[in-house]
């Protein structure tokens, strides 16, 4: 038997309609963009009409995975959610682990692309070649693990695999996550909302079908070697092996860029009950892998004492640590594992989640909310008790949680008085857990990321904070995000997990092997070059350019106060330094849009007709 | 249960690697469905890995149990395993065995259980946690 890594085969669901159809998968852009986000985004473009409301029922959501994902390819049992993002407006990537994208892959599909809006609340229900949009009338207002647990009672399916939403994604909150396997969360952008747009409860998968590649017996003879040699060997992984990526709090803290109490330090205090040692010693219960993982990154966790006595996640994380941890003054692990147990159950992406709480604890302390808006909680930067409850408040849209539910920047625009100046975001995406007060290639990379603020496009922190760079130089730093916007752009399409540090050579061996298709490096950055600026031309159509890359201005006006980063903020003209220079590398013009030689040096010339501004 | 495999559980993380091994190994593609290791995991309680497999126990009721002696013994390797032309899919030894050791393939077609591919299972090569052993 032999295959090419692919199914061959889309399916397309029509949710007003109740039509599903399969078709064969677009071979030439499978070519082109491999899968993932590349695959996504081509025909999200080609399909998704520019200006249409992420909300409504003409928006596209679509589930994707790749050629390499249910083959032995280590760290790759993923998917992706591509669609228009209803926090952002731009295109939206948001990825999940656990074991919903190989499940969805052995069902025969390399992709789901959903339309329309069902009557009533649906689940799609994808066993093998037989899919149903089923009644989700049971599974209304349940948290994601019992609807996980409904499924799989309702379809008799005891390996099904789901992926859902909870009660915030029900209600429509813009920082609504799908949660799969209880714990793996495509969490950002509002694919939650999306989801609940649709009214779709849930997609859930069960396949039997396996995948099949060029030449099997070659493959897992290297797969089994890269395993050793790539993954475990592999002096990268190290740290993730043995503590995940919570071993970064301790580092963030100590590099001063650890958002602490809403941004205004870089230095939590208490940070030995949040860090890795915490968690190790306080809550681990086990190390836990997605599909066709040899790291185990996971830390199944359980809280064994005090308030919070069984309270159970997976993590938390480090983004998780950091956003719903120390910038929320919570001083104690326990408590940031019920959050998290929370946000999971509810379906919030807990990076925003984290954001919007801290702004409260902020805006609560400066008197500008009080207990009248929250529902009576002492809403304070620490107090457990209130920070435990407002999971629930937000996804359930109680009191102040009904604001803070669509996300930091809509939050801060209704509540008004002063609080704009205070929300940390770019595009409506609440930052991520690193300052770039700390690292300001960070803000380079918040700002240009084709999602809103995210740190999984470019990360040069690696290189500049927690490595042996100038986090401060506004040199080089547009390089960095160049290069590695065009790597994760490769990654995330074939989909890797970030946490393999799997370089361009590995990555065209694996593809090679996979599907027969000879690859290199340069093929692979060329592929990789074409897709960003895919996103890009996405993102400029819908009216995105250079005034919407920003940096929040507290980075300029807030110096931090202590440790490694005391008296340090971002200069506004030194962000614009860096932002010129960076659409310069891209070959964009100054507004930051690709040009029409740009596209076409990117292979990307057959677009160019359907980008109203080049015209 | 002194020839097949053994298995330390406090070091599984539920990757399914193994399974995605023996299926290759097994059917000339990747589908966790067909392997002969099933991988459970328990969580969010009691938080735990289990692994269903062949132990290649003593008292092998599924041998005894098939009604047209399609188990038959591999001398060499003093193990157990399932003849599939001979196998008619009756299930008698799914239900006869006390590990949940062997399940009918997904088509429904014939009994499958773990044959230590011949003497080098690759599962016990492939985990990357060390928890399968010979």
């Amino acid at each position: 038997m032999a295959g090419d890594g692919y199914q061959g085969k889309v399916l397309r669901v029509d949710l007003t309609n109740e039509k599903i159809t399969t078709e064969p998968l677009n071979k030439e852009w499978a070519k082109q963009y491999i899968g993932g986000k590349g695959l996504g985004a081509r025909y999200l473009f080609e399909e998704l009409k520019p200006g249409t409301d992420p909300m409504s029922p003409e928006n596209i959501l679509s589930i994707w995975t790749g050629p390499l994902v249910g083959t032995m390819t280590p760290l790759t049992g993923r998917y992706v959610i591509v669609s228009k993002s209803p926090l952002t407006g731009t295109f939206l990537d948001s990825y999940a682990g656990g074991y919903f994208g190989s499940e969805l892959k052995y069902t025969g599909v390399d992709g789901v692309i959903i339309k329309g809006k069902a009557k009533k609340w649906s689940y799609l229900w994808i066993k093998d070649g037989k899919v149903e949009i089923r009644d989700a009338k049971n599974l209304m207002g349940k948290d994601t693990f019992k609807t996980e647990e409904l499924i799989r009672k309702e379809t008799g399916e005891k390996w099904a695999r789901v992926a859902s939403i909870g009660q915030a994604g029900e209600k429509l909150g813009l920082i609504s996550s799908v949660t799969s396997d209880l714990t793996r969360n495509a969490g950002r952008g509002g694919t939650g909302a999306l989801f609940g747009s649709k009214n779709l409860k849930a997609v859930a998968a069960r396949g039997t079908l396996g995948v099949e590649v060029k030449d099997i017996d070659s493959f897992t003879k290297m797969a089994k070697e890269m395993i050793i040699k790539d993954v475990i060997e592999n002096p990268d992984h190290s740290g993730m092996i043995t503590d995940g990526t919570p071993i970064l709090v301790q580092m963030s803290h100590d590099a001063g860029l650890l958002p602490t109490n809403d941004w205004h330090s870089g230095m939590f205090g208490s940070v030995d009950g949040i860090n890795s040692e915490a968690l190790k010693s306080r809550v681990l219960v086990r190390k836990k892998a997605c599909f066709d993982c040899a790291i185990a990154c996971g830390s199944s966790a359980k809280v064994k004492q005090g308030v919070f006595k069984g309270a159970w996640t997976e993590g938390p994380e480090y983004e998780t640590l950091g956003m719903c941890g120390s910038n929320c003054g919570i001083k104690n692990i326990e408590a940031i594992v019920k959050f998290v147990e929370d946000c999971d159950r509810l379906g919030l992406d807990s990076i925003s989640a984290g954001n919007v709480v801290g702004l409260a604890m902020d805006l609560y302390e400066k008197g500008i909310l009080t207990k009248k808006d929250t529902g009576g909680l002492d809403l304070k930067f620490g107090n457990e008790e209130a920070y435990a409850k407002m999971p629930a408040m937000i996804a359930n849209r109680q009191h102040i949680g009904d604001t803070l539910a669509d996300g930091g920047k809509r939050a801060a625009k209704k509540i008004g008085k002063g609080a704009e100046k205070l929300v940390m975001e770019v595009k409506g995406m609440e930052y991520p857990a690193y300052d770039p007060r700390g690292t300001i290639g960070m803000a380079l990379a918040y700002a240009t990321s084709d999602r809103g603020a995210c740190h999984l496009r470019a990360w040069p922190v690696a290189g500049d904070a927690y490595g042996s760079g100038d986090p401060w130089s506004p040199e080089g730093k547009a390089a960095l995000c160049v290069e590695d916007q065009t790597r994760t752009s490769v990654k995330w399409s074939f989909i890797f997990c970030d946490f393999y540090s799997v370089n361009f050579p590995n990555m065209a061996k694996y593809y090679t092997a996979v599907t027969g298709v000879s690859s290199s490096e340069e093929h692979l950055r060329q592929v990789g070059r074409k897709i960003w600026n895919l996103t890009r031309a996405f993102n400029v159509r819908e009216g995105f350019s250079r005034k919407d890359d920003t940096m929040p201005e507290r980075l300029e006006k807030e110096p931090l106060p202590e440790g490694k980063t005391k008296g340090k903020n971002l200069p506004k003209a030194d962000f614009e330094k860096m932002l010129s220079e960076y659409y310069k590398l891209w070959n964009w013009d100054d507004q930051g849009r690709p040009t029409k030689k740009s596209l076409q040096e990117a292979g990307l010339g057959d677009i160019v007709n359907k980008l109203p501004y080049l015209k | 249960m002194s020839e097949g495999l053994k298995a330390d559980l406090s070091k599984c993380t539920g990757c399914q690697l193994c399974a995605v091994v023996c299926s290759a190994t097994h059917t000339g593609k990747f589908n966790p469905s067909e392997a002969r290791i099933e991988v459970q995991d328990l969580f969010p309680e009691p938080g735990e890995y289990k692994l269903n497999y062949c132990k290649q126990c003593d008292e092998h009721p599924c041998v005894e149990s098939c009604p047209v002696e399609a188990i038959k013994l591999n001398e060499g390797l003093g193990i157990y395993y399932v003849d599939k032309d001979l196998c008619t899919a009756c299930g008698a030894c799914v239900e006869a065995c006390p590990y949940n050791g062997c399940w009918l393939d997904p088509s429904g077609s014939y009994s499958i259980k773990c044959d230590l591919c011949g003497g080098a299972p690759q599962c016990v090569e492939t985990c990357p946690k060390g928890v399968l052993k010979r």
